[in-house]
């Protein structure tokens, strides 16, 4: 008895809590729905007195609202697809490949995980100025070809698989490139979608990399478009908050999205690869 | 997994070849293997290490981004630096931050752990729920916070009219921006170290708790005496890792705060990014830079040195 009612007490404070945690994203929700004027009764409103659609076709028309949305996707996407075959590369020659000196390679690649990109963006971008790459989806994707994070766990799990499917693989005579992508990859799926999904994730939020390296209006991606936005009204972001929080919404629903189909599968990676 | 399937097909084509010293095969194999590390050595040594050199190249020059002429002035950037009041302001502010984000993330993701590890399936969901803000992009969060702070049509402020208190200016006062700042870190933060929490809860066998209530102990001693130190590592990997994340605060500032009022809010990196790119000053920007990353070389060490430690004491 005693136990069922801790038990439920726990569920009533876990339901609280998240309540809590959800409200900041449900209050951007709605605010992106209100009318200018609803945004500033003296008593908000949990609830919107009717649904302003409306907001979200004026952020569309105040900015190239879509130019941004492909620059971002471009990003992302060009980022995954370096990342990932990259790291899969890396990952098979630090985890079944022979050449002297492996593991000291390896190191210079863990070592690389410790040194931030607010450690090393003044040089990159007077290397991205001098080869004439700003303001170009190169200086957006290209500095960020090797992710060690990546490469470190693909070779972990690399690592794991038997070589016996490896072995006779070569005694039928494939090549490193079919051992790789038939044989290895497939098997090493999990891994390999997790770190695409974080790889998307950190791409399609990343502000501080192409804040630096764009600042032309038709190369901005959308967390930098939404941050000039907000800017624009110089501190007073009342005026166009409306506008703001449907911007902010389309910013993050793809995100939402993939999160919502993946979670499962990224929690379990999460908590699995950070701590070994 | 026995040894023979660890071996990889190289190492025994070097071992039957032994005869012959050198072999064009065995050369060609062996390249062959380190071409595919190839790409990400040239990414990382041209985007990661040629740069780390070369700031500390720059920091030692007075080069200007605006203008062409480098020149050579030793330690100069580094003595300026360290002797401004504004440095020793800013190492201050980031450390009150870092310090308040990280203490508040271990102890709110700890909390967080032990309420929501059940493994009844409503709590699967609850969980993801919680875990949701740290995929929500920076900006936005720091947009969503923005208008909840603001002073006069906010939420914030009207809970606080609710209870009976004064508005309060919270992005234009010192100390309460400082803390804005900091709730946006946690709400983004605290349900990862709850996931890493729980993880580590997970992974202490039952047998400890069901023994030690046989002696007698209560659910208090438990957690103090076989909990917490069981989850040490966990928390341990977890300051560290908020530690160096958190110093790096950069997005929030630049939307919610642009390091005012009165510089309460600026931190290391968001000046680092204002030297270099308002005032152009490129090699004092570098040295700063530089002093930035010992400082996280340092807690890395330090880190690595304490589980070492811990490592053997187990042994």
């Amino acid at each position: 008895m005693s136990k069922s009612i801790s038990s439920s007490i726990r569920l009533a404070a876990a339901i609280l809590i998240t309540i809590l945690m959800f409200f900041p994203t449900y209050w951007l929700v709605v605010t992106s729905l209100k009318t200018p004027y609803e945004l500033r009764l003296a008593i908000p409103s949990f609830w919107p007195e009717s649904f302003r659609w409306q907001n979200y076709v004026e952020a569309f028309q105040a900015s190239p609202f879509g130019r941004y949305f492909l620059n971002t996707t471009i990003q992302t996407f060009g980022i995954m697809f370096l990342q990932i075959n990259v790291a899969i590369w890396a990952a098979f020659a630090f985890a079944k490949g022979n050449f002297r000196g492996r593991d000291k390679w390896f190191l210079l690649v863990l070592a690389a995980l410790i040194v931030p990109e607010q450690v090393t963006f003044v040089p990159v971008y007077v290397m991205m100025s001098k080869l004439g790459w700003l303001n170009t989806y190169l200086a957006l994707i290209v500095p960020h070809g090797a992710s060690a994070y990546g490469i470190f766990l693909l070779r972990q799990s690399f690592k794991s698989l038997n070589n016996d499917v490896l072995e006779a693989a070569r005694v039928d005579g494939a090549g490193r490139f079919h051992q790789l992508y038939r044989i290895l990859v497939p098997m090493a799926m999990p891994t390999i979608a997790t770190l695409i999904v974080l790889t998307f994730i950190s791409s399609w939020n990343s502000y501080f990399w192409p804040l630096i390296m764009t600042n032309s209006d038709n190369m901005r991606v959308l967390t930098v478009a939404v941050a000039m936005m907000r800017d624009s009204v110089a501190g007073d972001e009342a005026l166009t908050f409306h506008m703001l929080s449907a911007a902010s919404v389309m910013v993050i629903l793809p995100i939402v999205i993939v999160f919502s189909f993946a979670q499962k599968h990224i929690v379990a990676a999460l908590a699995n690869s950070t701590f070994k | 997994m026995n040894a023979h399937s660890e071996q990889p097909h190289a190492v025994q084509i070097a071992q039957l070849s032994t005869k012959r010293p050198w072999s064009w095969y065995r050369f060609f194999e062996k390249w062959k293997d380190f071409s595919f590390a190839l790409p990400a050595l040239l990414f990382l040594l041209v985007f990661t290490y040629y740069p780390l050199i070369y700031s500390i190249y720059i920091s030692m020059t007075n080069w200007n981004m605006t203008r062409p002429i480098k020149k050579f002035v030793g330690m100069e950037n580094y003595t300026k630096l360290l002797s401004s009041e504004e440095f020793w302001k800013v190492l201050t502010v980031t450390f009150k931050y870092t310090v308040f984000d990280v203490f508040f993330t271990i102890v709110i993701g700890l909390g967080l752990a032990l309420l929501f590890n059940s493994t009844s399936k409503i709590f699967n969901f609850l969980r993801a729920v919680v875990f949701m803000p740290y995929y929500i992009s920076m900006v936005v969060a720091a947009m969503i916070f923005l208008w909840i702070f603001n002073a006069e049509y906010g939420l914030a402020n009207y809970i606080l009219h609710l209870a009976g208190f004064d508005p309060v200016a919270w992005m234009t006062n010192p100390n309460t921006a400082l803390s804005a700042l900091i709730t946006v870190s946690l709400w983004k933060g605290v349900g990862f170290a709850m996931l890493l929490f729980i993880a580590g809860l997970r992974s202490i066998p039952m047998e400890y708790y069901e023994a030690s209530s046989i002696d007698g102990a209560t659910r208090w001693s438990q957690f103090r005496l076989i909990t917490l130190p069981l989850l040490s590592p966990m928390t341990l990997f977890l300051i560290i890792t908020n530690f160096i994340g958190s110093m790096q605060v950069f997005q929030s500032i630049d939307i919610m705060t642009n390091g005012g009022p009165l510089n309460a809010t600026k931190a290391m990196v968001f000046w680092i990014y204002q030297m270099a790119f308002s005032d152009f000053r490129t090699g004092r920007a570098s040295a700063l830079v530089v002093i930035f990353f010992i400082i996280i070389i340092t807690l890395t060490v330090i880190q690595l040195w304490i589980s070492k430690k811990r490592v053997h004491y187990e042994g």
